[in-house]
């Protein structure tokens, strides 16, 4: 049973990227050492792995802006909003089975932070 | 003087906002159109078939890359072009974006290998009357390799994929072209304005902070007189 959700949570997280990457915007470079410039996360996949992966993607030169579904970037909240430079830029996007929560959403937070909120 | 700038900003910050969140909801929009419609496409596979990574080609390479733009002000411009068209089209931001030089070359190292192994099968089998004309012709075959579209990601789940995954595809390339660069482009906008009300307000903090001493000044100057 619970292998079966397992693979359903796998799948919904999956999806996200497939999505993404039927646009076209998935790369894997040549050479010894091919970067992928995705990473499927499901539940297994450890927080600092989601971590190393964010460092890595915000550190590359050919990545202008790094997208993660927003309940993936809650897990590395400290990482996401400390994170400040303008290239590349961090997006949250929503996922299968967790919409999009704007009182989660950095930029929104920043407006109330403006007004004073 | 100072408070009608801060209106200014404040008004075209409220108006990013509201863009902000319509965009939000666009994004929102198009990808449950993409998650659904994989859904029906796993629904409706063959044989249990799902459309996942397990089927990504690992060779794959970007067809659409992001452009920066620096506008005036230092704001940062973002937009999403597509490799698919004219390939001759593309070479000028191929400068601009690593990946796409990453993506000519192995495509120049992929046509180089292609001539290669073409010659030496040509060596190999062919009598010396029809060699010349069939390696024509696979000139001409990789010539039409290279002007095709290359690696359409449809491709990685068979040469037919069903037509909930294609309609995932349009739905989700109009996402990655359109709703995410325009987000980002607004998000970057609101950070700039963000800086220039912050900024407007100190300086009108300070000229209030030196109208008050100066008052301050005088009224102390009356009592002394008195």
């Amino acid at each position: 049973m619970s292998s079966h959700a397992d693979f359903k949570d796998r799948q919904f997280l999956a999806d996200s990227v497939t999505g993404l990457l039927l646009a076209g915007i998935g790369h894997i470079t040549t050479g010894a050492e091919a970067q992928k410039n995705f990473l499927v996360v499901d539940n297994k996949t450890e927080t600092a792995a989601i971590e190393s992966a964010f460092e890595s993607f915000t550190s590359r030169k050919d990545i202008g802006i790094v997208l993660i579904n927003q309940h993936i970037a809650d897990r590395i909240r400290h990482r996401v909003d400390t994170y400040t430079a303008a290239f590349p830029t961090v997006l949250e996007i929503p996922s299968k089975d967790h919409p999009y929560d704007p009182e989660k959403d950095s930029v929104l937070r920043r407006v109330r932070r403006l007004f004073g909120e | 003087m100072e408070q009608q700038h801060i209106d200014s900003l404040l008004e075209r910050y409220l108006s990013l906002i509201d863009e902000y969140s319509r965009l939000r909801e666009e994004l929102t929009k198009l990808q449950t159109g993409v998650y659904q419609n994989i859904a029906r496409a796993n629904f409706t596979g063959e044989r249990g078939m799902r459309y996942g990574q397990d089927h990504y080609d690992e060779r794959m390479r970007a067809l659409r890359v992001l452009d920066i733009e620096l506008a005036e002000d230092n704001v940062p411009n973002f937009t999403i072009k597509n490799l698919n068209h004219p390939v001759d089209g593309a070479t000028g931001d191929d400068k601009k974006q690593e990946e796409a030089e990453k993506r000519n070359d192995s495509l120049k190292e992929e046509e180089t290998e292609k001539e290669e192994t073409a010659d030496i099968t040509n060596a190999q089998e062919k009598p010396a009357d029809s060699a010349e004309e069939q390696q024509t012709d696979q000139e001409k075959k990789d010539e039409e390799k290279a002007k095709k579209p290359i690696h359409n990601p449809l491709h990685w789940f068979g040469l037919l994929a069903p037509q909930p995954l294609r309609t995932a595809q349009t739905l989700s390339i109009q996402a990655v072209q359109e709703a995410i660069p325009r987000l980002v482009s607004v998000n970057a906008e609101m950070e700039h304005v963000e800086i220039e009300i912050r900024r407007a307000k100190k300086k009108r903090a300070k000229a209030m902070a030196a109208m008050a001493a100066e008052r301050e000044v005088v009224r102390q100057g009356a009592v002394e007189a008195r």
